[in-house]
């Protein structure tokens, strides 16, 4: 039915493959944006918006990455697909290395990895109807056109539950929800490997937010999809997540295949665990509070980026960058102490050990 | 809700429609909603459920086409000098007469702290301005003329010239009791003494400083902290947080909520959160109100709605939400989406995206009535443990 497929293998060979293949891997990734002052424009400082960062994605998995606002994440995920060049650093996609791709090779892997963003409204052209949106990744690679395009745009509409009175409408006319569907059916139009969600749900209600979430583990049991999910909602992340990288000041600090809320080895991920509102009264009041700000990625702080708002920081911590490493079954963290630290319990643990006890 | 408790709002059968050009909005229809002294409310609901409306309506802030056609909003003023409640209906009042209780009486910080303060004035400023426009500032003229005298007096090596500070000083204190209207100059030193007093309620890192900055110059947390030194400024009954943590970052919020929850201790006003987070809720409220599509469904103790929640809505907007505990493939989640409200559904507006609706929830809309001690609900069908 769909001739990109069988052009570029089905979805039924690549299952075959090993899981744990790597799909993408980064290798000390930097983007620097130069910050300009002045009479003529000079480069007075540079925003470490991604530092030094190495991972790997592996085929068929969920990357979550969490991180506040400003700590890079969307900018690392923006940097993969190379819709923003990187300063430093290789990223290997597919086993080619895609970092000074250009022209029609740089197009042709973009076939293979595609981005949902933010704000659905934003991202739909308001003047456009849905199938012609929809439709125009279809058109401009020259897989389809006419009746065939139309068909094709409709059964990806119905994979996303709408219908085909949809077709003709124009964006203002869907709710968020929907707007966000059409996104997601826009984005898996070219049958992607590797989609990029970037905080899909950060602008829908929770009931419409379940509704999405379901449809996007969904989409990915059927297309064999890898997804790097972005979020700064840290239980949303949880639930889709097979791995979890929590990035601070533009460094990954912790990435984990565990539970982040029962086992937190960094103590800036454990202060952000605990600042989730737990949604149970008996639980309530009990968060961490980090001190202070956010430092400015201009002049990020040296030795630990989240020394001076660490409570455990020691005289190493202020000079020595802590390295990234195991410390055992893929858990890597970046702090000097990890695994010596008590930070005690959360509420968020014990609100869980309690629903745990209390459901069996 | 019992007569007899002590409540500081009470909002009776509130209608605000929207007179548009697709037809009329009826975004608010018939809605309850009784806040204590002292009590931290809660409400939540989805995007267009009305929660920011009915902030609006306490505040008479609806604009056109927006009107309010119906009901009754009653404040209860206590003077903090006397101890006597007076009571009002808000929606009686004229414009004017509005003016000494917004900002004054009622206060508001409202969701994104990017646009709503004004960029081209100081923090300081801009809190200076409410606290002048609202209090009189007589008796904190007076304490600053005394301090400056007393400086003076140690300063000056004249003993005539002390006496004469003394006797000035002595007038003053007298005045202490029934200040005089003060001028200007002085009434503006004050405001901004207020204001940087202010700041330091609500744990700005030096407040002096943070008084003389713009917006810009602030990050998000520390801006929604001066919205809410300013909203707190003027010792509001009800402080209302309309999404006031939404556009925060965890950690961030951890740290408003924080304050919000030791602010009610020093202050004594009465808070209503609106949110659309149950998280948020249960961290700070002691009683909750869940709203849909413009209609009160269900209002209880933060603690009872948590363990028996009834209302079919509210069981799935706790069941939609990913668990920390849970490893489930799928969310529960509620079928279809939030009615347009130009045509709502008639009878029980849930109706059509409720799992247990019988043939009267299409017919006839249902009362909110008590079904457990404190615990109502707007139900044909309540479920749970009644």
């Amino acid at each position: 039915m769909w001739p990109a497929i069988t052009r570029r293998g089905t979805y039924e060979e690549e299952h075959g493959m090993s899981q744990s293949e790597t799909l993408v891997s980064l290798a000390n990734l930097k983007k620097y944006f130069p910050l300009t002052g002045g009479v003529f424009r000079k480069i007075i400082g540079m925003v470490h918006a991604v530092d030094d960062v190495s991972l790997d994605i592996y085929r068929g998995e969920t990357l979550g990455v969490v991180g506040e606002s400003g700590c890079g994440k969307t900018t690392l995920g923006r940097t993969i697909l190379r819709l923003l060049e990187p300063t430093d650093g290789t990223i290997t996609f597919m086993g080619q290395d895609i970092t000074h791709l250009k022209g029609s090779d740089l197009r042709n892997i973009r076939h293979e990895m595609q981005i949902v963003f933010q704000d659905p409204m934003a991202s739909l052209d308001p003047r456009v109807t849905i199938k012609n949106t929809v439709g125009e990744p279809l058109l401009i690679n020259g897989i389809a056109r006419g009746p065939k395009l139309r068909a094709m745009v409709l059964d990806l509409l119905q994979k996303v539950g709408l219908t085909e009175d949809h077709l003709n409408r124009f964006p203002h006319e869907f709710s968020g929800g929907q707007r966000q569907r059409i996104c997601i059916a826009r984005a898996l139009a070219l049958n992607p490997k590797f989609v990029v969600m970037d905080e899909p749900t950060s602008s829908t209600d929770v009931s419409v937010q379940a509704q999405t979430l379901n449809l996007m583990k969904d989409l990915q049991d059927e297309f064999g999809l890898t997804y790097m999910f972005i979020s700064h909602n840290l239980s949303v992340v949880k639930h889709m997540s097979d791995r979890l990288a929590v990035m601070y000041l533009g460094k990954i600090v912790e990435l984990t295949p565990y539970d982040i809320f029962r086992k937190a080895l960094h103590p800036y991920t454990f202060a952000l665990v605990s600042a989730v509102p737990v949604p149970d009264p008996r639980f309530s009041g009990r968060a961490v509070l980090l001190k202070g700000e956010v430092p400015s990625p201009i002049n990020p702080p040296i030795g630990c980026r989240f020394n001076p708002r660490c409570i455990f920081a020691q005289e190493i911590c202020r000079t020595d960058e802590p390295p990234l490493r195991d410390v055992g079954d893929g858990h890597l963290v970046a702090c000097h102490f990890a695994g010596e630290l008590d930070f005690g319990k959360s509420s968020q643990m014990e609100y869980a050990q309690t629903a745990e006890a209390e459901a069996s | 809700m019992s007569s007899s408790e002590d409540l500081v709002l009470s909002v009776k059968g509130l209608t605000t429609n929207f007179y548009t050009y697709e037809g009329i909005v009826k975004a608010l229809d018939s809605v309850e909603l009784s806040l204590r002294r002292g009590d931290t409310m809660g409400i939540v609901g989805e995007t267009g459920c009305g929660k920011s409306v009915t902030a609006k309506c306490i505040l008479r802030l609806i604009e056109p086409p927006g009107r309010i056609d119906g009901g009754q909003i009653l404040f209860s003023d206590r003077d903090p000098k006397t101890g006597e409640t007076n009571e009002i209906d808000i929606l009686q009042l004229a414009p004017e007469e509005m003016l000494t209780i917004r900002g004054n009486k009622i206060a508001i910080v409202f969701q994104d702290p990017a646009t709503y303060p004004n960029p081209v004035f100081r923090i300081g400023a801009q809190i200076a301005e409410v606290v002048s426009l609202h209090q009189d500032l007589g008796r904190e003229v007076l304490e600053i003329r005394i301090r400056e005298l007393e400086d003076s007096v140690k300063n000056s090596a004249s003993a005539e010239h002390q006496a004469k500070v003394r006797e000035q000083i002595e007038h003053y204190v007298s005045m202490l009791e029934n200040p005089p209207k003060p001028d200007k100059k002085y009434a503006r030193k004050a405001a901004w003494a207020k204001a940087v007093d202010m700041l330091r309620l609500v744990r700005m890192p030096s407040p002096e400083q943070v008084a003389n900055q713009y917006p810009h110059e602030l990050s998000g947390g520390m801006r929604q902290r001066a919205l809410i030194a300013m909203a707190l400024a003027c010792n509001p009954s009800i402080l209302i947080c309309d999404e006031a943590t939404t556009a925060l970052d965890v950690t961030v919020q951890a740290q408003v909520l924080n304050l919000l929850n030791e602010l009610k201790k020093d202050i004594g006003a009465s808070i209503m959160i609106i949110t659309h987070d149950l998280g948020v809720v249960a961290e700070t409220c002691n009683w909750v109100m869940v709203m849909y599509a413009g209609t009160t469904v269900e209002s209880t103790s933060t603690k009872e709605l948590f363990e028996h929640p009834v209302h079919p809505y509210t069981i799935g907007l706790i069941t939609a939400i990913p668990k920390l505990h849970e490893n489930k493939e799928r969310l529960d989640q509620i079928q279809g989406t939030v009615p347009n409200l130009i045509n709502p559904p008639t009878g029980c507006r849930f109706h059509p995206r409720c799992a247990f609706a019988t043939e009267i929830c299409s017919r006839e809309r249902p009362s909110l009535e008590e079904v457990r001690p404190g615990h109502y609900v707007a139900c044909h069908n309540p479920q749970g443990n009644v």
